[in-house]
Protein backbone atom coordinates (compact mmCIF):
# COMPACT_ATOMS: atom_id res chain seq x y z
CA UNK A 1 0.00 0.00 0.00
CA UNK A 2 3.04 2.40 0.93
CA UNK A 3 4.08 4.62 2.93
CA UNK A 4 1.81 7.93 0.67
CA UNK A 5 -1.54 6.05 1.34
CA UNK A 6 -3.55 8.00 4.03
CA UNK A 7 -6.49 6.16 6.07
CA UNK A 8 -9.16 8.13 6.77
CA UNK A 9 -11.51 7.11 9.28
CA UNK A 10 -14.86 9.24 10.08
CA UNK A 11 -18.72 8.19 11.00
CA UNK A 12 -21.72 9.93 11.41
CA UNK A 13 -24.76 9.13 13.96
CA UNK A 14 -28.26 9.77 15.20
CA UNK A 15 -30.02 8.29 18.18
CA UNK A 16 -33.37 6.88 18.68
CA UNK A 17 -36.21 9.52 18.21
CA UNK A 18 -36.77 10.70 21.82
CA UNK A 19 -33.29 9.38 23.47
CA UNK A 20 -30.35 12.06 23.99
CA UNK A 21 -27.64 9.52 24.40
CA UNK A 22 -26.94 7.11 21.13
CA UNK A 23 -26.51 3.51 22.30
CA UNK A 24 -24.34 2.59 19.16
CA UNK A 25 -20.70 3.77 19.69
CA UNK A 26 -18.20 4.13 17.33
CA UNK A 27 -14.29 3.98 18.24
CA UNK A 28 -11.13 4.47 16.29
CA UNK A 29 -7.55 4.68 17.12
CA UNK A 30 -4.55 5.13 15.01
CA UNK A 31 -1.21 2.98 16.88
CA UNK A 32 1.86 5.11 16.46
CA UNK A 33 4.61 2.93 16.77
CA UNK A 34 2.89 0.36 14.50
CA UNK A 35 1.26 2.44 12.17
CA UNK A 36 -1.74 0.39 12.64
CA UNK A 37 -5.21 1.71 12.62
CA UNK A 38 -8.51 0.20 14.66
CA UNK A 39 -12.02 0.80 13.88
CA UNK A 40 -14.85 -0.41 16.11
CA UNK A 41 -18.36 0.13 16.27
CA UNK A 42 -21.00 -1.57 18.73
CA UNK A 43 -24.76 -1.60 19.11
CA UNK A 44 -25.76 -1.88 22.40
CA UNK A 45 -29.26 -3.78 23.50
CA UNK A 46 -32.09 -1.58 24.00
CA UNK A 47 -31.46 2.55 23.37
CA UNK A 48 -31.32 5.05 25.86
CA UNK A 49 -28.17 4.98 28.42
CA UNK A 50 -28.44 1.31 29.17
CA UNK A 51 -27.86 0.70 25.69
CA UNK A 52 -24.68 3.46 25.38
CA UNK A 53 -23.14 1.73 28.84
CA UNK A 54 -23.01 -1.59 26.46
CA UNK A 55 -21.73 -0.35 23.60
CA UNK A 56 -19.21 1.80 24.83
CA UNK A 57 -17.92 -1.12 27.26
CA UNK A 58 -18.06 -3.73 24.34
CA UNK A 59 -16.39 -1.00 22.01
CA UNK A 60 -13.51 -0.23 24.71
CA UNK A 61 -12.51 -3.70 25.45
CA UNK A 62 -12.48 -5.03 21.58
CA UNK A 63 -10.47 -1.97 20.75
CA UNK A 64 -7.68 -2.35 23.57
CA UNK A 65 -8.11 -6.34 23.26
CA UNK A 66 -7.20 -5.79 19.43
CA UNK A 67 -4.32 -2.99 20.51
CA UNK A 68 -2.49 -6.13 22.79
CA UNK A 69 -3.47 -8.75 19.53
CA UNK A 70 -5.40 -10.83 22.14
CA UNK A 71 -7.16 -13.67 19.94
CA UNK A 72 -10.49 -13.34 18.63
CA UNK A 73 -12.39 -15.49 20.89
CA UNK A 74 -11.00 -15.05 24.13
CA UNK A 75 -12.11 -10.56 23.66
CA UNK A 76 -15.75 -11.71 22.86
CA UNK A 77 -15.69 -14.46 25.25
CA UNK A 78 -14.22 -11.88 27.97
CA UNK A 79 -16.82 -8.91 26.77
CA UNK A 80 -19.73 -11.42 27.14
CA UNK A 81 -18.53 -12.20 30.53
CA UNK A 82 -18.20 -8.68 31.66
CA UNK A 83 -21.18 -6.92 30.09
CA UNK A 84 -23.98 -6.41 32.75
CA UNK A 85 -26.94 -8.17 32.18
CA UNK A 86 -30.35 -6.59 31.38
CA UNK A 87 -32.69 -6.46 34.24
CA UNK A 88 -36.00 -6.44 31.42
CA UNK A 89 -34.43 -9.19 28.94
CA UNK A 90 -32.35 -11.10 31.22
CA UNK A 91 -29.57 -11.20 28.59
CA UNK A 92 -25.83 -9.57 28.19
CA UNK A 93 -26.00 -8.32 24.77
CA UNK A 94 -23.82 -5.83 22.32
CA UNK A 95 -23.10 -6.26 18.39
CA UNK A 96 -19.34 -5.29 17.72
CA UNK A 97 -17.36 -4.85 14.46
CA UNK A 98 -13.88 -4.79 14.80
CA UNK A 99 -11.55 -3.53 11.90
CA UNK A 100 -8.19 -3.78 12.15
CA UNK A 101 -5.59 -2.35 9.51
CA UNK A 102 -1.73 -2.84 9.89
CA UNK A 103 0.81 -0.86 7.96
CA UNK A 104 1.02 -3.06 4.86
CA UNK A 105 -2.93 -2.77 4.39
CA UNK A 106 -3.79 -5.74 5.86
CA UNK A 107 -6.73 -5.75 6.47
CA UNK A 108 -8.61 -7.88 9.16
CA UNK A 109 -12.77 -7.40 9.73
CA UNK A 110 -14.69 -9.13 12.80
CA UNK A 111 -18.45 -9.10 12.63
CA UNK A 112 -20.65 -10.32 15.24
CA UNK A 113 -24.39 -9.36 14.78
CA UNK A 114 -23.79 -5.98 12.86
CA UNK A 115 -24.78 -5.82 9.45
CA UNK A 116 -21.96 -7.33 7.36
CA UNK A 117 -20.11 -4.77 6.57
CA UNK A 118 -19.59 -3.17 2.38
CA UNK A 119 -16.55 -2.84 1.08
CA UNK A 120 -15.79 -0.92 -2.40
CA UNK A 121 -12.83 -1.42 -4.32
CA UNK A 122 -12.77 0.35 -7.99
CA UNK A 123 -16.80 1.68 -7.54
CA UNK A 124 -17.74 -1.74 -7.54
CA UNK A 125 -18.45 -4.06 -4.23
CA UNK A 126 -15.74 -6.52 -3.49
CA UNK A 127 -16.55 -9.37 -1.52
CA UNK A 128 -13.83 -11.43 0.19
CA UNK A 129 -13.72 -14.44 1.79
CA UNK A 130 -15.48 -14.67 5.07
CA UNK A 131 -15.21 -17.83 7.70
CA UNK A 132 -17.58 -18.53 10.66
CA UNK A 133 -16.19 -18.83 14.38
CA UNK A 134 -18.47 -20.39 16.90
CA UNK A 135 -18.41 -18.54 19.99
CA UNK A 136 -19.46 -20.19 22.88
CA UNK A 137 -22.69 -18.90 24.88
CA UNK A 138 -25.96 -19.67 25.68
CA UNK A 139 -27.51 -17.18 26.08
CA UNK A 140 -28.37 -15.80 22.68
CA UNK A 141 -29.27 -17.43 19.36
CA UNK A 142 -25.82 -15.37 17.45
CA UNK A 143 -23.34 -17.46 18.07
CA UNK A 144 -21.30 -16.80 15.47
CA UNK A 145 -18.84 -14.01 14.47
CA UNK A 146 -17.50 -14.09 10.69
CA UNK A 147 -14.03 -13.01 10.37
CA UNK A 148 -12.03 -11.90 7.45
CA UNK A 149 -8.82 -10.57 5.39
CA UNK A 150 -7.51 -9.12 2.83
CA UNK A 151 -4.71 -6.86 1.60
CA UNK A 152 -6.31 -3.18 1.06
CA UNK A 153 -5.53 -1.35 -2.04
CA UNK A 154 -5.68 2.35 -2.51
CA UNK A 155 -9.12 3.86 -2.83
CA UNK A 156 -10.85 1.45 -1.03
CA UNK A 157 -14.05 2.26 1.20
CA UNK A 158 -14.88 -0.05 4.29
CA UNK A 159 -18.42 0.69 5.23
CA UNK A 160 -19.70 -0.67 8.39
CA UNK A 161 -23.00 0.50 10.15
CA UNK A 162 -25.43 -0.39 12.71
CA UNK A 163 -29.02 -2.31 12.09
CA UNK A 164 -30.60 1.27 12.91
CA UNK A 165 -29.55 1.83 8.95
CA UNK A 166 -30.69 -1.28 7.41
CA UNK A 167 -33.76 -1.31 8.96
CA UNK A 168 -34.54 2.08 8.55
CA UNK A 169 -37.76 3.28 6.90
CA UNK A 170 -39.25 -0.19 8.06
CA UNK A 171 -43.21 -0.66 8.57
CA UNK A 172 -43.61 2.58 5.39
CA UNK A 173 -45.06 2.18 2.83
CA UNK A 174 -42.05 2.28 0.35
CA UNK A 175 -39.88 -0.24 2.16
CA UNK A 176 -42.29 -2.51 4.44
CA UNK A 177 -39.12 -4.61 5.73
CA UNK A 178 -36.82 -1.69 5.74
CA UNK A 179 -33.94 -0.09 3.43
CA UNK A 180 -32.45 -3.59 2.85
CA UNK A 181 -29.15 -4.31 2.10
CA UNK A 182 -28.85 -4.38 -1.69
CA UNK A 183 -30.74 -0.93 -1.67
CA UNK A 184 -27.95 0.19 0.72
CA UNK A 185 -25.25 -1.22 -1.67
CA UNK A 186 -26.88 0.71 -4.53
CA UNK A 187 -26.68 3.49 -2.58
CA UNK A 188 -23.35 3.39 -1.39
CA UNK A 189 -22.40 2.60 -4.70
CA UNK A 190 -24.37 5.53 -6.35
CA UNK A 191 -22.86 8.09 -4.12
CA UNK A 192 -19.29 6.78 -4.85
CA UNK A 193 -20.16 7.12 -8.63
CA UNK A 194 -21.56 9.99 -8.50
CA UNK A 195 -18.08 11.93 -6.28
CA UNK A 196 -15.46 9.45 -6.60
CA UNK A 197 -13.02 11.01 -4.03
CA UNK A 198 -16.35 11.15 -1.64
CA UNK A 199 -14.38 11.81 1.96
CA UNK A 200 -15.43 9.08 4.85
CA UNK A 201 -16.82 11.89 7.07
CA UNK A 202 -19.16 12.99 3.95
CA UNK A 203 -20.55 9.52 3.19
CA UNK A 204 -20.76 8.28 6.85
CA UNK A 205 -23.00 11.45 6.69
CA UNK A 206 -24.83 11.12 3.48
CA UNK A 207 -25.46 7.30 4.49
CA UNK A 208 -27.12 8.54 8.14
CA UNK A 209 -29.46 11.16 6.79
CA UNK A 210 -30.78 9.04 4.16
CA UNK A 211 -31.79 6.28 6.89
CA UNK A 212 -33.05 9.20 8.77
CA UNK A 213 -35.20 10.26 5.84
CA UNK A 214 -36.65 6.54 5.24
CA UNK A 215 -37.68 6.96 8.75
CA UNK A 216 -39.45 10.11 8.21
CA UNK A 217 -36.90 12.05 10.16
CA UNK A 218 -37.80 10.02 13.30
CA UNK A 219 -35.10 7.22 13.89
CA UNK A 220 -36.37 3.89 15.26
CA UNK A 221 -33.29 2.86 16.42
CA UNK A 222 -30.09 4.47 16.66
CA UNK A 223 -28.87 5.26 13.33
CA UNK A 224 -24.73 4.82 12.72
CA UNK A 225 -22.21 4.55 10.27
CA UNK A 226 -18.58 4.48 9.99
CA UNK A 227 -16.46 4.76 6.56
CA UNK A 228 -12.73 3.75 6.27
CA UNK A 229 -11.16 5.68 2.95
CA UNK A 230 -7.70 4.65 2.37
CA UNK A 231 -6.78 7.58 -0.06
CA UNK A 232 -3.90 10.16 -1.69
CA UNK A 233 -3.27 12.54 1.60
CA UNK A 234 -4.47 15.81 1.49
CA UNK A 235 -1.44 17.69 3.24
CA UNK A 236 -1.52 21.33 5.17
CA UNK A 237 1.39 23.78 6.16
CA UNK A 238 0.82 25.53 9.66
CA UNK A 239 3.53 28.21 10.56
CA UNK A 240 3.66 30.21 13.53
CA UNK A 241 6.13 32.15 15.36
CA UNK A 242 9.37 33.75 14.07
CA UNK A 243 12.37 31.55 13.79
CA UNK A 244 15.02 31.97 16.75
CA UNK A 245 17.59 32.63 14.79
CA UNK A 246 17.16 35.32 12.24
CA UNK A 247 19.23 33.38 9.60
CA UNK A 248 16.48 31.15 8.77
CA UNK A 249 13.72 33.51 8.04
CA UNK A 250 14.85 32.99 4.36
CA UNK A 251 14.04 29.18 5.04
CA UNK A 252 10.75 29.49 6.63
CA UNK A 253 10.20 31.66 3.44
CA UNK A 254 10.94 29.21 1.19
CA UNK A 255 8.88 26.12 2.70
CA UNK A 256 5.88 28.26 2.34
CA UNK A 257 6.67 29.25 -1.02
CA UNK A 258 6.83 25.69 -2.19
CA UNK A 259 4.42 23.62 -0.13
CA UNK A 260 1.62 21.50 -1.58
CA UNK A 261 -1.84 21.72 -0.06
CA UNK A 262 -3.29 24.28 2.59
CA UNK A 263 -0.75 27.02 3.87
CA UNK A 264 -1.87 28.97 6.75
CA UNK A 265 0.39 31.46 9.13
CA UNK A 266 -0.54 31.99 12.56
CA UNK A 267 1.05 35.51 13.82
CA UNK A 268 1.91 38.90 13.22
CA UNK A 269 5.40 39.06 13.04
CA UNK A 270 5.49 35.78 11.25
CA UNK A 271 3.43 37.16 8.34
CA UNK A 272 5.80 40.21 8.27
CA UNK A 273 8.55 37.72 7.85
CA UNK A 274 7.07 35.89 4.83
CA UNK A 275 5.94 38.88 3.36
CA UNK A 276 9.58 40.61 3.79
CA UNK A 277 11.16 37.23 2.57
CA UNK A 278 9.28 37.02 -1.03
CA UNK A 279 7.78 40.35 -1.09
CA UNK A 280 4.54 40.47 -1.02
CA UNK A 281 2.15 43.05 0.54
CA UNK A 282 -0.28 41.83 3.08
CA UNK A 283 -3.90 43.25 3.49
CA UNK A 284 -5.36 43.18 6.59
CA UNK A 285 -8.74 43.38 7.29
CA UNK A 286 -10.94 44.86 9.71
CA UNK A 287 -13.71 43.37 11.45
CA UNK A 288 -15.03 43.67 14.97
CA UNK A 289 -15.44 41.08 17.16
CA UNK A 290 -15.44 37.59 15.33
CA UNK A 291 -15.78 35.73 18.39
CA UNK A 292 -13.29 37.45 20.71
CA UNK A 293 -10.26 37.32 17.86
CA UNK A 294 -8.31 39.60 15.66
CA UNK A 295 -9.25 39.88 12.15
CA UNK A 296 -7.57 38.17 9.49
CA UNK A 297 -5.19 39.13 6.41
CA UNK A 298 -4.63 38.54 3.33
CA UNK A 299 -1.26 37.61 1.41
CA UNK A 300 -1.03 36.36 -2.32
CA UNK A 301 0.13 32.21 -2.14
CA UNK A 302 -1.11 31.94 1.41
CA UNK A 303 -4.38 30.42 2.22
CA UNK A 304 -4.76 32.02 5.37
CA UNK A 305 -3.38 34.69 7.45
CA UNK A 306 -4.17 34.68 11.32
CA UNK A 307 -3.21 36.48 14.42
CA UNK A 308 -0.81 34.36 16.48
CA UNK A 309 -1.43 33.02 20.21
CA UNK A 310 -5.11 33.72 20.81
CA UNK A 311 -6.53 32.41 17.38
CA UNK A 312 -4.26 29.35 18.29
CA UNK A 313 -5.83 29.28 21.59
CA UNK A 314 -9.03 28.83 20.45
CA UNK A 315 -8.72 26.07 17.49
CA UNK A 316 -6.79 24.57 20.76
CA UNK A 317 -10.18 24.91 22.83
CA UNK A 318 -12.89 23.75 19.52
CA UNK A 319 -10.70 20.89 19.30
CA UNK A 320 -11.30 20.21 22.51
CA UNK A 321 -14.76 20.46 22.43
CA UNK A 322 -15.79 19.14 19.55
CA UNK A 323 -17.96 16.70 19.64
CA UNK A 324 -18.88 16.09 15.45
CA UNK A 325 -21.19 18.85 15.41
CA UNK A 326 -21.03 20.66 12.24
CA UNK A 327 -18.57 23.92 12.11
CA UNK A 328 -20.62 27.37 10.95
CA UNK A 329 -18.70 30.09 12.49
CA UNK A 330 -16.98 31.92 10.12
CA UNK A 331 -14.14 32.99 12.69
CA UNK A 332 -10.29 32.99 11.49
CA UNK A 333 -10.13 30.02 14.65
CA UNK A 334 -13.16 28.05 12.76
CA UNK A 335 -11.18 28.13 9.57
CA UNK A 336 -8.29 26.44 10.59
CA UNK A 337 -10.11 23.54 12.23
CA UNK A 338 -11.94 23.31 9.08
CA UNK A 339 -8.81 23.04 7.16
CA UNK A 340 -7.74 20.38 9.73
CA UNK A 341 -10.74 18.10 9.08
CA UNK A 342 -10.02 18.66 5.04
CA UNK A 343 -6.08 17.16 5.50
CA UNK A 344 -4.84 14.25 6.50
CA UNK A 345 -1.27 15.40 7.01
CA UNK A 346 -0.10 18.17 8.46
CA UNK A 347 2.68 19.95 8.92
CA UNK A 348 3.82 22.02 11.88
CA UNK A 349 6.65 24.72 11.36
CA UNK A 350 6.64 26.47 14.90
CA UNK A 351 9.53 29.33 15.36
CA UNK A 352 10.41 30.13 18.99
CA UNK A 353 11.25 32.86 19.69
CA UNK A 354 9.45 34.60 22.13
CA UNK A 355 8.01 37.80 22.17
CA UNK A 356 8.90 40.12 24.80
CA UNK A 357 5.86 42.54 24.62
CA UNK A 358 4.28 39.26 25.87
CA UNK A 359 5.68 38.32 29.33
CA UNK A 360 4.39 41.22 31.23
CA UNK A 361 2.77 40.20 34.27
CA UNK A 362 0.58 43.07 34.03
CA UNK A 363 -1.26 41.86 31.27
CA UNK A 364 -5.19 41.33 31.77
CA UNK A 365 -5.40 38.32 30.29
CA UNK A 366 -2.81 35.06 30.28
CA UNK A 367 -1.09 34.78 26.97
CA UNK A 368 0.32 31.15 26.96
CA UNK A 369 3.52 30.25 25.25
CA UNK A 370 2.86 29.22 21.66
CA UNK A 371 5.31 25.52 22.04
CA UNK A 372 2.78 24.38 24.83
CA UNK A 373 0.01 25.35 23.09
CA UNK A 374 0.78 23.78 19.32
CA UNK A 375 1.89 20.59 21.53
CA UNK A 376 -1.45 20.09 23.00
CA UNK A 377 -3.24 21.19 19.39
CA UNK A 378 -1.11 18.10 17.99
CA UNK A 379 -2.02 15.99 20.59
CA UNK A 380 -5.67 16.47 19.70
CA UNK A 381 -5.42 15.89 16.45
CA UNK A 382 -3.29 12.72 16.37
CA UNK A 383 -5.45 10.94 19.17
CA UNK A 384 -9.11 12.36 18.26
CA UNK A 385 -8.93 13.22 15.09
CA UNK A 386 -6.10 10.84 13.92
CA UNK A 387 -4.38 13.10 11.69
CA UNK A 388 -0.64 12.64 10.87
CA UNK A 389 1.47 15.32 12.13
CA UNK A 390 4.83 16.38 11.63
CA UNK A 391 6.05 18.82 13.73
CA UNK A 392 9.20 20.80 13.21
CA UNK A 393 10.78 23.75 15.36
CA UNK A 394 12.77 26.37 13.91
CA UNK B 1 -8.69 66.57 -3.78
CA UNK B 2 -7.92 66.86 -0.14
CA UNK B 3 -5.74 63.98 1.04
CA UNK B 4 -7.33 61.76 3.39
CA UNK B 5 -5.76 60.99 7.05
CA UNK B 6 -4.52 57.68 7.12
CA UNK B 7 -5.40 55.71 10.66
CA UNK B 8 -3.82 52.74 11.35
CA UNK B 9 -5.20 50.35 13.81
CA UNK B 10 -2.79 47.32 15.90
CA UNK B 11 -3.98 44.07 15.58
CA UNK B 12 -1.17 42.25 17.05
CA UNK B 13 -2.39 40.04 19.90
CA UNK B 14 -0.95 42.51 22.66
CA UNK B 15 -2.89 45.77 21.46
CA UNK B 16 -5.79 43.41 20.43
CA UNK B 17 -6.17 42.01 24.40
CA UNK B 18 -5.49 45.66 26.07
CA UNK B 19 -8.29 47.15 24.55
CA UNK B 20 -7.22 47.51 20.34
CA UNK B 21 -10.48 44.75 19.95
CA UNK B 22 -12.46 48.15 20.40
CA UNK B 23 -10.80 50.43 18.19
CA UNK B 24 -12.18 48.52 15.18
CA UNK B 25 -15.32 49.83 15.69
CA UNK B 26 -13.93 53.76 15.48
CA UNK B 27 -15.55 54.03 12.00
CA UNK B 28 -18.78 53.83 13.42
CA UNK B 29 -18.21 56.83 16.20
CA UNK B 30 -16.76 58.87 14.17
CA UNK B 31 -18.74 62.06 13.75
CA UNK B 32 -20.41 62.63 9.79
CA UNK B 33 -17.83 65.45 8.94
CA UNK B 34 -14.88 63.49 9.59
CA UNK B 35 -16.07 59.84 7.84
CA UNK B 36 -14.95 61.60 4.53
CA UNK B 37 -11.74 62.55 5.65
CA UNK B 38 -10.63 59.62 6.95
CA UNK B 39 -9.05 56.27 5.89
CA UNK B 40 -8.87 53.21 8.35
CA UNK B 41 -7.07 50.14 8.14
CA UNK B 42 -5.94 47.08 10.44
CA UNK B 43 -2.25 46.48 10.40
CA UNK B 44 -0.08 43.94 11.89
CA UNK B 45 1.76 44.87 14.86
CA UNK B 46 3.17 48.35 14.42
CA UNK B 47 5.90 47.41 16.79
CA UNK B 48 5.96 50.23 18.75
CA UNK B 49 5.27 47.52 21.91
CA UNK B 50 8.53 46.34 21.79
CA UNK B 51 10.38 49.38 20.60
CA UNK B 52 9.29 52.14 23.46
CA UNK B 53 9.39 50.77 26.44
CA UNK B 54 7.60 54.59 27.95
CA UNK B 55 3.79 54.06 26.29
CA UNK B 56 1.26 51.50 26.56
CA UNK B 57 -0.37 49.54 24.70
CA UNK B 58 -3.00 49.47 22.46
CA UNK B 59 -1.25 51.57 19.99
CA UNK B 60 -2.75 53.22 16.87
CA UNK B 61 -1.11 55.61 14.34
CA UNK B 62 -2.61 58.03 12.92
CA UNK B 63 -0.74 59.30 9.47
CA UNK B 64 2.29 57.71 11.15
CA UNK B 65 2.01 58.81 14.50
CA UNK B 66 2.16 56.71 17.26
CA UNK B 67 -1.13 57.16 19.33
CA UNK B 68 -0.83 55.01 22.62
CA UNK B 69 -3.08 53.89 25.20
CA UNK B 70 -5.40 54.50 22.21
CA UNK B 71 -9.21 54.99 23.05
CA UNK B 72 -11.52 55.89 20.42
CA UNK B 73 -12.22 59.82 21.71
CA UNK B 74 -8.25 59.76 21.70
CA UNK B 75 -8.15 59.02 18.21
CA UNK B 76 -10.87 61.06 16.83
CA UNK B 77 -9.25 63.59 19.26
CA UNK B 78 -6.12 63.10 16.98
CA UNK B 79 -7.20 63.05 13.67
CA UNK B 80 -9.08 66.78 14.61
CA UNK B 81 -5.83 67.91 15.53
CA UNK B 82 -4.33 66.67 12.37
CA UNK B 83 -6.61 68.28 10.44
CA UNK B 84 -6.33 71.49 11.86
CA UNK B 85 -2.43 70.95 11.60
CA UNK B 86 -3.27 70.32 7.88
CA UNK B 87 -4.99 73.99 7.49
CA UNK B 88 -1.55 75.54 8.82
Amino acid sequence: MGSNTFIEVDSYQFSKNGTHVCGDVFLSRKVKDENRVIAILSDGLGSGIKANVLATMTASMALNFTIENQPIQRTAETIFNTLPVCGTRKIAYATFTIIDIDCDGETRIVEYGNPSCMIFRRGELFHPEWKQIAINRKDTRDKSMFITSFISEKEDRIITFSDGISQSGMGTKNMPFGWGINDINKFAKNQIQRNENISASALAKNMVMQAWKNDLMKPKDDTSCGVIYFRNPRRMLLLSGPPYNSENDKKLASIIESFPGYKVVCGGTTSQIISRELNKDIQVGLSPNILGLPPESKMEGVDLLTEGILTIGKVSEILENYNGEDINQDSPAHKIVKMFFESDEIDFLIGTRINNAHQDPSLPVELEIRRSVVKKIIKLLEDKFLKKINLEFI
Amino acid sequence: MEKKIKVKICIGTLCYVMGGSELQLLEEHLPEELKKRVDIEGSICLGFCNSNEDEKPPFASVNGKCVSRASITKLINQIKKELEDGLH
